[in-house]
């Protein structure tokens, strides 16, 4: 746990429901809020934040399946835990290859629903955290100047200094000087470290 | 010695010998005589003509061989005759069988002429009055030498020309053999009621003083000129003089040749020219014996052939009728067959669709149950979690109160969804409208009876006075009793005596109607819960609908209510108010 209180969102367009797990999830800690539909929770969801999202396979308009399509395509990195009165093996296989943490069916144990719900908040931090990383990595690759660009392109291709000089018709020297202003503009310590920072932005 | 001397010698020599064998053995000439009175009579009979032929023909040796019909024939076909005297019947088959041919017929001077001169008559006592003509005698006693005397057959002849057969319409045939007198004695003693004899027969015994002139009364009776005698039947030709097929042509022509020049003597008897014999052959013919025996074999065949067109078509519409009557049976059974069959799929189809529907319906029902139920009892499992967390933490009062309060609603919640799922089964308004209670019974037998007659179910409705009107929703009703009907028909299965019966009375207002098995009756348990929504003793059962009926019979203010009958069934009753005005 990182500290910081997580949010967990409930998207369900019973009232009870909503309010019930609501009820047991703040008994835990958590912050929760719910909503009546998936329309009402986009309005006010912001990408790029880590928390859960408990919601409903089936609800009137958009369903519980269309708002983790959409979610997607924003780019959200949040956990998803599915609950539903009747859910079916295609609904479920679809759920879970859209990322979900896991599909409940109504009634569910409470500690099974918790333990989820933690599951989806790890899940998610670590997804933001990749993400935040992510969207570090390609601000600073935009610094780069073009020179610097393919420098690293032919470093991170395992080429040494020589190869890269001759390949540019640069010397070795001005190779050396354009390599260390890239670990320096990507902030890293060594070659390894940048591979593993391009390739997340990959 | 020449040549032509040998020649003289030799021709002299042969004449020698030919006019010593003419002269020494007189040839040996057997004539056959029909003696139907006995060997001497036959000689004495025809003693003038014999005189006459040895004296005309002395290089002959004349015997005359008197015999019987039978004996004659043998003779003949054994050819140890060259001749033969005989009845002109005798004559015709001889002709017929053994290509004997008549030189001479027999001419009584001052007699019938030869060609009309036999005949019969069949005679009765002159006390017998009853029998005037030959139809009379249908279902009396006649008597007669034999069946083969020429005699019996001319009679024969003249009754079946009557409608008479003489061997199937009498009461009795007698053949009394030879001599003739014994007929005459027959009938005379009474034995017989008529005989037959040949024509003269009783004119020569009255005249030899054997009978008395009145004694009998000859039956269809006519005298034929220069006869003198009685004749029942119409006459025939003489006795011919017959030459056999192998006698020699010269022999005969010389015997004929003596015959014909015969003088006539005391007895007034000579011979003349063959006459016709064809009328002989006609009687042969009607009667269809002798040579015409073969008429009788074969008449059926006859008369087949002569037919043969008319029993051709006759046969072919025969033919052509039975293939009708087959195929149109054939095409009847097919088509019965078929639509028994289209009609056996069409309910198995419609049965098919029931049971699907009944099937979604259940699926339907048991989805939105489920989903309608878990709500509430997640909700609740939610609320009592969070309870039991925040307790453990010891938290806030309040909120624990919020949780244990929403416990309470959603149960009630819980409790609206299984409310609502029997208001929905039974949601429809009742429509009352005036219904005759014998109508709404009908109409529910139309509709059970494709199942009724699948199942082998046998439904009674026992007879009842007429009922009033009620106040009902057929729709409703039916399925009400649809649903009995079911259950009856469920209760009996497989009980091969099984039976459901139907009845139905009024009384105090209302109308009682009556559904009755044979089936196992019902258990105690089952007597307590049967009419509880889901409560159910079959496999397939959803438990609804004695549930729905009897809330469908309560809506109409009537009741449901079931009993066992002492010694095995249920017996199922509903009431109905009577419809007011």
């Amino acid at each position: 746990m990182t500290g910081e209180i997580a949010t967990v969102y409930v998207v369900d367009d019973d009232s009870a429901m909503r309010d019930s797990i609501e009820f047991l999830v703040s008994s835990v800690g958590y912050q929760c809020q719910s909503y009546a539909s998936a329309e009402a929770f986009l309005e006010v969801f912001k990408a790029g934040e880590a928390a859960c999202l408990v919601l409903d396979v089936r609800m009137p308009k958009m369903g519980g399946l269309e708002l983790q399509r959409v979610l997607a395509g924003q780019g959200a990195t949040l956990g998803l835990v599915f609950v539903t009165g009747h859910g079916d093996i295609p609904m479920a296989v679809t759920a879970m290859r859209g990322g979900a943490v896991d599909f409940l069916e109504k009634p569910f144990n409470d500690q099974r629903l918790l333990d989820c719900i933690n599951e989806a908040l790890r899940y998610s931090m670590r997804m933001t955290n990749a993400a935040k990383c992510r969207a570090a990595v390609v601000t600073r690759l935009a610094q780069l100047t073009a020179r610097e660009r393919d420098v690293l392109d032919l470093v991170m291709a395992g080429k040494p200094n020589k190869v890269i000089a001759l390949t540019l018709d640069l010397s070795v020297k001005t190779v050396e000087v354009h390599r260390s202003k890239v670990m320096e503009k990507m902030a890293v310590m060594s070659v390894a470290e940048l591979a593993c920072c391009v390739n997340l932005a990959k | 010695m020449t040549i032509r001397t040998v020649g003289h010698t030799f021709l002299a020599l042969i004449i020698l010998l030919l006019h010593a064998s003419a002269v020494c053995a007189a040839e040996a000439v057997r004539v056959g005589v029909f003696s139907y009175q006995g060997a001497e009579r036959a000689e004495s009979d025809w003693a003038s003509t014999f005189k006459h032929l040895r004296k005309t023909l002395p290089q002959y040796s004349f015997y005359a061989m008197p015999g019987d019909l039978k004996t004659l024939t043998d003779d003949v076909a054994a050819n140890r005759l060259d001749f033969i005297i005989t009845n002109p019947g005798h004559y015709v088959e001889l002709e017929a069988e053994y290509g004997a041919a008549r030189i001479a017929t027999v001419e009584i001077q001052g007699g019938p002429v030869p060609s009309e001169a036999v005949g019969a008559v069949i005679f009765t006592r002159a006390a017998r009055t009853d029998i005037a003509s030959l139809h009379d005698l249908r279902g009396k006693r006649l008597a007669a030498v034999a069946a083969e005397t020429f005699g019996f057959r001319q009679a024969w002849r003249e009754m079946l020309k009557e409608g008479v057969d003489p061997f199937s319409n009498l009461a009795e045939l007698s053949f009394t053999g030879f001599p003739v007198k014994r007929v005459v004695d027959a009938v005379r003693d009474g034995t017989s009621d008529a005989g037959v004899v040949r024509t003269c027969v009783l004119e020569e015994m009255v005249a030899k003083g054997l009978a008395r002139a009145d004694e009998f009364h000859v039956v269809a009776a006519h005298t034929i000129p220069g006869l003198g005698c009685q004749t029942s039947t119409r006459l025939y030709p003489d006795w011919p003089f017959v030459k056999l097929s192998h006698t020699s042509a010269t022999l005969a022509k010389q015997v004929a040749r003596a015959l014909l020049s015969m003088p006539v003597e005391a007895n007034r008897q000579d011979w003349t020219v063959p006459v016709d014999y064809h009328s002989v052959l006609d009687l042969y013919y009607d009667l269809q014996i002798g040579p015409y025996e073969i008429l009788r074999q074969h008449s059926l065949a006859n008369i087949l052939w002569s037919y043969r067109y008319w029993l051709t078509l006759l046969a072919l519409s025969l033919i052509w009728w039975i293939i009708h009557v087959l195929r149109v049976e054939h095409l009847i059974r097919k088509r019965t067959r078929e639509l028994h069959e289209a009609n056996q799929k069409a309910r198995l189809r419609r049965e098919e669709l029931e049971h699907a529907s009944r099937l979604s319906l259940v699926g339907e029902m048991a989805g939105s149950l489920a989903h309608e139920i878990s709500q509430p009892l997640a909700a609740i499992a939610n609320y009592a979690r969070g309870c039991e967390r925040r307790m453990q933490q010891g938290g806030d009062q309040a909120e624990i109160l919020h949780g244990v309060r929403q416990i309470a609603a959603q149960a009630e919640r819980g409790g609206e969804v299984v409310r609502n799922m029997r208001s929905f089964v039974r949601k429809r308004q009742p429509f009352l409208c005036r219904l005759d209670p014998d109508l709404l019974i009908s109409d529910t037998l139309a509709l059970f009876a494709p199942l009724a007659e699948r199942r082998n179910v046998l439904i009674e409705l026992e007879p009842h006075d007429s009922l009033p009107a009620v106040a009902a929703d057929k729709l409703q009703l039916e399925e009400v009793l649809l649903n009995l009907l079911q259950n009856a028909a469920d209760a009996i299965e497989g009980k091969p005596e099984g039976k459901i019966s139907i009845r139905a009375s009024s009384a105090g207002g209302v109308v009682e109607i009556g559904i009755a098995d044979t089936g196992p009756g019902l258990d105690d348990e089952a007597m307590r819960r049967l009419f509880e929504t889901f409560f159910t003793t079959k496999p397939q059962g959803l438990g609804l609908g004695l549930s729905l009926s009897r809330s469908i019979i309560e809506s109409h203010g009537g009741r449901l209510w079931a009993e066992n009958i002492p010694g095995g069934g249920a017996l199922f009753r509903f009431t109905l108010p009577v419809a007011k005005g």
